[in-house]
């Protein structure tokens, strides 16, 4: 499921089996390595496209949170808000996973993909889909 | 037609994506009111080919990739879905993967102990090889079966349709 207002109306109805969301969590600054940051941003919204397409009935992924100078506050506040929602399980996707207390963090691979043919993004960001995919269904097995 | 709604739900889901999520309240209106029309042209009938061979398919279902453009305004991507395809006989059988409890991929013989059928991962669906959701799992009705046919030798994936082989 995704935050647009159809979704959100089936969410409210059946937050019982959307049990999960995730935040997709990255960063914006202009001073530190820009490039690579946009680079992180775009496999990080092709990887959230697929996750919504296999795990749709059971995720829910909430906007991008982006921040700068690494401050983790709104994500903290966020976690706080989905869980007091519903939510049973709360992921951060991210380059750069942050602690915060109750949350699953998902690590992702730093991958340039500036210099890249499209194919190679493809089977790249594929290897990466399925290892974010893997990983979410640990965390549903592990019943914390 | 039902077409229609899997495209524009997967340009939401481009645009809700990280970096231009603060665009779509602008694009998305825009996108809608401009493309409507085209949509309603295009959405009838057109077969897509695939890049399988009808040879490889055989009575076990198998994932065919099927490819289309989505022109939204200007916005403009390519989109790719799949289907389960099989052998019934010498009769061509396409089903959607999508759930329909709540819309999770599903996977053929995805669960060890449910090796000839579709398993849903999302809350444990489960559905016959024709389709039909196994009562007492969480799927309400079956799965959708798609237009198939061949071209060349190629196998051809059309419209979206209720599923015809379950009663
Ligand atoms: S979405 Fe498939 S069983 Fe719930």
């Amino acid at each position: 499921m995704l935050y647009n207002h159809q979704d959100l109306n089936v969410l409210k109805d059946e937050i019982e089996f959307v049990d999960t969301a995730v935040i997709p969590f990255a960063y914006g600054d202009m001073n530190e390595d820009p490039k690579m940051h946009a680079s992180d941003m775009e496999m990080m919204q092709m990887i959230t496209v697929h996750l919504e397409k296999q795990f749709k009935g059971r995720l829910f992924i909430t906007p991008a949170v982006v921040t700068v100078n690494g401050i983790t506050a709104v994500v903290e506040d966020y976690s706080e808000q989905l869980r007091n929602y519903g939510f049973k399980k709360i992921i951060i996707l991210s380059h750069n996973v942050p602690q915060v207390e109750g949350t699953h963090g998902i690590q992702l691979n730093h991958i340039p993909l500036e210099d890249m043919s499209a194919d190679m993004k493809m089977s790249l960001i594929d290897d990466e889909v399925k290892d974010t995919m893997k990983q979410i269904i640990a965390v549903w097995n592990n019943k914390k | 037609m039902s077409q229609k709604v899997t495209r524009r739900q997967f340009l939401n889901y481009s645009l809700m994506g990280v970096g231009s999520f603060m665009a779509a309240g602008i694009i998305l209106p825009m996108g809608r009111f401009a493309v409507d029309p085209l949509f309603q042209g295009e959405a009838e009938g057109a077969m897509i080919t695939t890049s399988i061979k009808v040879d490889e398919i055989t009575e076990e279902p198998t994932k065919v990739d099927f490819s289309f453009e989505q022109q939204d305004g200007w916005y403009k991507s390519e989109v790719t879905d799949f289907a389960w395809v099989y052998k019934d006989g010498d009769k061509l059988i396409a089903l959607s993967p999508v759930c329909k409890h709540l819309g999770c991929t599903v996977t053929w013989a995805g669960d060890d102990a449910n090796p000839n059928r579709f398993f849903c991962p999302c809350h444990n669906g489960l559905y016959e090889k024709n389709g039909k959701n196994v009562p007492g799992t969480p799927p309400r009705g079956p799965l959708d079966q798609y237009e198939v046919g061949k071209s060349d030798g190629f196998i051809t994936i059309g419209e979206l349709k209720p599923n015809e082989l379950v009663n």
